[in-house]
């Protein structure tokens, strides 16, 4: 090796060496460790004990590692779904060549940006009983008749112009944005006179009672308070994934769409046409990311804490980290490595998966 | 018929188009406007909920006493007649502070002063049950309640009046100062509070008792009631420092040694794996990909075995250390380093430059925009990390981070439901990344699309 090249090599493992011992301790031996724990009775004190396969199948067999599963893969699957769609439908609003508009996508972000410990903290307020969320359901279910008026007249008002305009010859489109825009000023008026009038009045409703995190029923089998992280999950998550979106969005040329319209396919067509196909590479990517995060959702629950009952939120993620550090029998370090390699197979086989049947590449 | 149908369709003038299009525009900002809600909203109503005195508040109204600029010029001057401080207020001697009240009256009935305590209060449940207060009811002096006016009034279609009462409390003498000057106000039965020189924190007894959490709070001491209590209610028990403080002094060092570790080693490591000959680079690279993808559950307990071993648990150092060196960073600093063009390097070398030199004193002045954004990557990253830092700080009060001592809070505030000084902090834990996220939002929002799509 010439002298100058082997310089070279002795400087850039100068550079690489703190890199390379982080990524050697704390992932490579940390890993080769997890797989050995998982083969023994390990606590964190005691010295190991070789078992065998006897942690997995311990496993497999603990109710509260099956509903952790259970409750991992259902929050995955529905977050995933939940999230790529809006977020896909956001972008779509969102790309629009209009002023102002790296403003809005960037007051977007901002429930990205915050720490999950804080927006956690709030969202725990949002769900109590006599909570926002609560409150403001509440308003719509009373208002409801106002709501349903309001959108009646809106309906009837844009039917009218519609129609007449097309008697007149003019071929506007039902949603036609200016006509619309009249339609919402006479339902606005519309809904006002109803209501000054009495005919119209918000209903005594019960106020809307849901203790969304303390509940132990389930919705579509998944307890309600897995539900409200679901929700949080996905408010905190769309505007990244939106982001990503809409950059794949801004690589399609716009003279596809010009094309498209000149052949008459209305905007709805074109997105399901034009853009669902080309975004494919994005939707992949956003998945997988959406995939692994979701399956590794640890902090919501740890913060959530005993405001619910464990069995109704626990995933893998916690389950793992309850088997060390908080449970009655604290350490079961072998446990917790099984179930930890269980959980990155699931990454693995769950991501392989989708890279396999193309579930994202063949659109919605 | 066909001819007619298709007639009309070069009647479209440019008005009809006009007009449309501005609709349209109109209708995407209403778009926009209602995202904007979506996003921003809860974080508002939060916001509100984090100056009431009861977040709780059922159904929650957007009006409040905290937020009438009437209390904010009373909750001043109160302050600065108690202690001569306008913004946190207090009760110092000398205080001449005279309060007015009024109570309404039905028609029928005899108007009867209430009576006017100042009560022993602790400074809030929980946390601060430990710490030993001034209480201003050792010092105060109440003058007698004299009546005003009377003015015949209809309240809530009942007849009757409306009766004003005034009285003054004084510290007289010496003493220490006091950090607040709770009020209690009892009128007789059928008589119910109507207003007051400053509105009361809470109404029981339908109205007929009044209670302040102090009548000369200044105008923080009202308004942001919620936010000093998280600073001085959570104190340490043996050296009476501020806890929350501490956490953001923890937060910020953990963040900063952090950012500096990546800023170094992140660009040393990228550089290398995009420049320099190295065998194996494949390899690294690889290994990297696969790693990305393993959960940090798996990894964590023979991290926290190791970090036990260097005596680390609790330590801030302990959670700097396992942070490291972040793979992300790396791919993001070795793909600038691909971008900047070789003939710099080249003709350093030929100047007789070291790589060492060449790097610290060449490349890395020009990577200035990239290192801008993996300090604000890295910094916010850090500043949220909740996991490692449980794992690792969990049973070290004095070294928690910010994410912890939210949960903290959460865990020793939510048994009571006193959600005001949990919002409060979590309001306050957010501060530092908001402001980053103003200034330098761009680099937060190109560095999640571009990096994303094409890293």
């Amino acid at each position: 090796m010439p002298r100058a090249k082997r310089t070279e090599l002795l400087y850039a493992l100068l550079f690489t060496a703190p890199f390379l011992l982080y990524l050697l301790v704390f992932h490579g031996y940390a890993f080769v460790r997890a797989v050995f724990f998982s083969l023994t009775n390990k606590d964190l004190f005691n010295a190991p004990s070789f078992v065998g396969l006897a942690n997995y199948v311990y496993l497999f067999r603990d109710e509260r590692f099956l509903l952790a599963l259970q409750h991992s893969v259902s929050f995955t699957l529905v977050v995933t779904v939940l999230q790529t769609f809006l977020a896909l439908v956001m972008a779509a609003i969102v790309n629009q060549k209009i002023r102002g508009i790296i403003f809005f996508r960037t007051v977007y972000y901002v429930p990205s940006i915050l720490s999950s410990a804080a927006v956690t903290l709030i969202a725990i307020w949002f769900f109590q009983r006599n909570g926002f969320l609560n409150s403001i359901i509440g308003w719509f279910g009373a208002h409801g008749p106002v709501i349903l008026a309001f959108l009646g007249i809106f309906a009837l008002a844009q039917a009218v112009q519609v129609v007449w305009e097309r008697s007149r010859g003019l071929p506007v489109s039902v949603f036609d944005p200016a006509l619309a825009s009249l339609s919402l000023l006479v339902a606005i008026a519309g809904s006002w006179i109803l209501c000054a009038l009495g005919w119209v009045t918000p209903r005594e409703a019960a106020p809307f009672d849901l203790a969304w995190l303390s509940e132990t029923r389930s919705f579509l089998g998944i307890p309600i308070p897995l539900w409200a992280i679901i929700l949080l999950n996905t408010f905190t998550t769309i505007p990244t994934l939106m982001l990503i979106f809409l950059a794949g969005l801004q690589d399609i040329p716009r003279s596809v769409y010009e094309a498209a319209s000149i052949d008459g396919a209305t905007p709805v067509q074109q997105f399901f046409h034009i853009t669902v196909p080309m975004l494919r590479p994005v939707t992949f990517l956003v998945v997988t990311l959406s995939l692994i995060g979701t399956l590794q959702m640890f902090d919501q629950v740890a913060l959530l804490g005993n405001a619910s009952s464990l069995d109704s939120i626990i995933t893998l993620a916690y389950f793992v980290y309850n088997n060390v550090f908080n449970s009655n029998v604290p350490g079961n370090v072998g446990i917790a490595s099984a179930a930890a390699l269980f959980l990155a197979l699931l990454t693995f086989a769950i991501v392989g998966l989708q890279r396999l049947f193309g579930i994202s590449e063949k659109g919605y | 018929m066909a001819a007619q149908i298709a007639r009309p369709k070069a009647k479209l003038d440019e008005r009809f188009l006009a007009r449309r299009r501005w609709a349209r525009v109109g209708w995407v900002y209403g778009a926009m406007l209602a995202l904007t809600v979506f996003f921003i909203g809860p974080f508002y109503v939060a916001f509100l909920g984090s100056l009431k005195d009861n977040p709780l508040e059922y159904p929650f109204r957007y009006y409040f006493a905290q937020l009438q600029p009437a209390n904010w010029a009373a909750a001043w001057r109160l302050g600065q007649q108690g202690a001569g401080n306008p913004w946190t207020g207090g009760f110092a001697p000398g205080a001449r502070v005279p309060f007015e009240v009024a109570y309404f009256v039905p028609r029928d009935q005899q108007p009867v002063p209430p009576t006017v305590v100042v009560p022993t209060r602790r400074a809030g449940a929980g946390l601060s049950a430990v710490l030993v207060e001034v209480q201003a009811s050792q010092y105060a002096k109440v003058s007698p309640v004299e009546e005003v006016s009377r003015t015949p009034a209809v309240v809530d279609g009942e007849p009757g009046q409306i009766v004003r009462y005034r009285f003054t409390v004084t510290y007289p003498g010496s003493g220490p100062k006091a950090p607040r000057l709770p009020l209690d106000v009892e009128a007789p039965r059928t008589q119910r509070f109507y207003d007051a020189t400053l509105d009361p924190n809470r109404l029981e007894r339908r109205g007929r008792v009044a209670s302040w959490d102090s009548i000369t709070p200044g105008f923080f001491g009202y308004t942001f009631r919620n936010y000093l209590r998280v600073f001085n209610e959570a104190r340490n028990p043996d050296t009476l420092e501020s806890l929350f403080l501490r956490w953001t002094a923890n937060t910020f060092f953990v963040a900063i040694a952090a950012v500096v570790i990546n800023l170094i080693f992140a660009s040393m490591a990228g550089y290398a794996l995009a420049r320099m000959y190295l065998p194996g680079k494949n390899l690294i690279f690889g290994a990297i990909i696969l790693l990305l993808a393993v959960p940090a559950q798996v990894t964590f307990i023979s991290n926290y075995l190791v970090l036990r071993d260097l005596g680390l648990i609790g330590a801030l150092w302990g959670l700097i250390i396992w942070i490291g060196i972040d793979m992300a960073r790396v791919f993001l600093m070795k793909q600038f380093f691909e971008s900047i063009p070789r003939e710099i390097e080249e003709a350093a070398l030929i100047d007789g430059a070291t790589p060492l030199v060449t790097f610290f004193r060449i490349i890395l002045p020009m990577a200035t925009p990239a290192l801008g954004a993996l300090t604000i990557l890295t910094f916010q990253g850090v500043w949220n990390e909740f996991f490692k830092a449980t794992v690792i700080l969990s049973a070290q009060q004095n070294n928690y981070t910010l994410p912890l001592g939210l949960n903290f809070f959460r865990s020793s505030y939510g048994v009571q439901g006193d959600w005001g000084a949990m919002l409060a902090s979590a309001f306050l834990s957010m501060i530092p990344v908001v402001i980053l996220f103003v200034v330098f939002q761009r680099y937060f929002v190109e560095g999640v699309s571009t990096s994303a799509v094409k890293g």
